[in-house]
């Protein structure tokens, strides 16, 4: 005989402690990382686009290793192997954590850093050499002209790797971080009911995604330039980056 | 005297040519119009003479030194205003990115400036909502905020539709009258002809013949310059 849905057991799901404490590591966590990786990516990119061989060397080997990988593995090897390598990392300061932040920083840096040289690249040059006809640096006209303008482009993929992050998140479960899916499967063992749980863990992924996309949307008309502004949009939409497929990951 | 000076300019793209050994030299308040067939290295020339390109041989002098930023002022074919910029940011960011202005009194200027080419009530908007003609002459205006010794100018009015090319040009040649020295790498024969002091005929990287407008039409020296009137007129 088929389970009757408790609506009770997923309210008090829901509402569960270790649920919103789970909720907000994986929050925590996708933000951080993510964070790190759009500092990490912007640097490899720029190596990417360096008129230096050997800096375009470095950039390449970091998107290879990190892009090739999968990032459960690259997730044991830093939490496993990396304190057997380098006691340093043995420290009690070493927690799942951090360990998942420093591995979801550098496999997204890899992805990130193709998402904003694509943005870069995409910035007309004849901004570039305006600015160079006015005096400016190479540094000022890429961070006041270049930058502002290649934004645009990159916010619509980076909200995709938002989620794809917040969802990698649930990898940290195999290193025993505390997150939404370790709160659901810990409910389900006790109760012996698997649909309430994960619904409960369902509606978390939801709300925080959703969250997401209404700042995304708002980051998206504060980088649209209209003297009108918010809202009104009367240039086309910007291209669409090609996003690179999460399914592999 | 001249104030504004290439020498011996020789450019290489790889394997190509595209500057031979040019010399040219701008009076102080002259106005020389570059003309001739594409791929003659007229915009190559303009380029170096903004320091945008770096000669392979040969110098570029301003008053017998080194132009420094701002000097040399240069508009180009497709305006290329900074897109995240509203006009008056776009005119007011020379002055605080290289001169380091305070905000208020780059306003002030930039406004100023605004005005002169006729686009002041058009300073809160940005450039994907003005017209080509107007975000021209406010690349004119980004360009002349740096009081520049000279001002080059790279087709300003080619990528325009027919309608707007007036008003840059008269933006142009109100600058030529209250003394601006220029350089016009441009097709618009009639504004050569009115406002030019020279006009020079540029093939294959080299300046093939330079004369004053009124000699340079009616009786060009050379064979080739005759070929390209012919074509063009």
């Amino acid at each position: 005989m088929p389970l009757a849905f408790s609506a009770n057991l997923f309210w008090s799901a829901l509402s569960s402690g270790p649920y919103w404490r789970g909720a907000l590591t994986a929050l925590e966590l996708t933000a951080a990382s993510l964070a790190a990786a759009i500092v990490i990516g912007f640097f490899v990119a720029l190596g990417a686009l360096s008129r230096t061989r050997w800096v375009r060397s470095v950039a390449w080997l970091y998107n290879w290793i990190f892009r090739a990988t999968p990032t459960l593995l690259q997730l044991f090897f830093i939490w496993y192997a990396l304190p057997q390598i380098w006691t340093g990392f043995a420290g009690s300061w070493f927690t799942p954590f951090m360990a998942a932040f420093i591995a979801l920083a550098l496999n997204e840096g890899a992805y990130m850093s193709e998402i904003i040289r694509a943005g870069l690249l995409s910035v007309d040059p004849g901004q570039e050499l305006a600015g160079r006809a006015l005096g400016m640096s190479r540094r000022r006209i890429l961070r006041r002209v270049v930058v502002p303008q290649a934004i645009r482009i990159v916010i619509p993929p980076t909200g995709n790797e938002f989620i794809t992050l917040l969802k990698l998140t649930s990898l940290a479960f195999v290193i025993s971080l505390h997150e939404i899916l370790t709160a659901s499967q810990e409910l389900a063992v006790v109760k012996f009911r698997y649909t309430e749980p994960l619904l409960a863990a369902l509606v978390y992924y939801l709300g925080i995604v959703s969250v997401l996309m209404l700042v995304q949307a708002r980051l998206e008309r504060r980088f649209t330039f209209t003297s009108a502004g918010r809202g009104r949009r009367r240039r086309a939409p910007a291209p669409a980056v090609a996003a690179v497929p999460h399914d592999a990951r | 005297m001249s104030v504004l000076r290439a020498y011996d300019v020789t450019k290489w793209y790889g394997p190509l040519e595209v500057l031979r050994g040019v010399t040219l030299e701008v009076d102080p308040g002259s106005v020389k119009v570059i003309i001739g067939p594409s791929g003659s290295g007229k915009s190559t020339l303009l380029r170096c003479l903004a320091l945008l390109e770096e000669p392979d041989r040969g110098e570029i002098t301003l008053e017998g030194r080194r132009p420094g930023p701002g000097e040399v002022g240069m508009v180009f074919q497709r305006f290329n205003l900074f897109q995240n910029m509203t006009a008056l940011e776009n005119v007011m960011c020379g002055l605080t990115e290289v001169r380091r202005l305070p905000k208020s009194e780059a306003r002030e200027e930039a406004m100023a400036f605004l005005r002169r080419v006729g686009v002041a009530d058009r300073a809160a908007q940005y450039p994907d909502e003005l017209s080509g003609g107007q975000q021209q002459r406010v690349a004119i205006a980004r360009a002349l905020v740096m009081k520049p010794r000279a001002m080059l100018f790279d087709e300003p009015t080619s990528a325009l539709d027919v309608e707007l090319v007036r008003e840059v040009l008269d933006v142009m040649e109100s600058l030529a009258r209250d003394g601006m020295t220029m350089v016009v790498v441009t097709h618009e024969m009639r504004f050569a002809h009115r406002v030019a002091s020279s006009v020079i005929m540029m093939d294959e990287g080299r300046i093939v013949e330079e004369a004053p407008p009124d000699e340079f039409f009616t009786a060009p020296r050379e064979e080739r310059t005759r070929r390209f009137l012919a074509l063009v007129e």
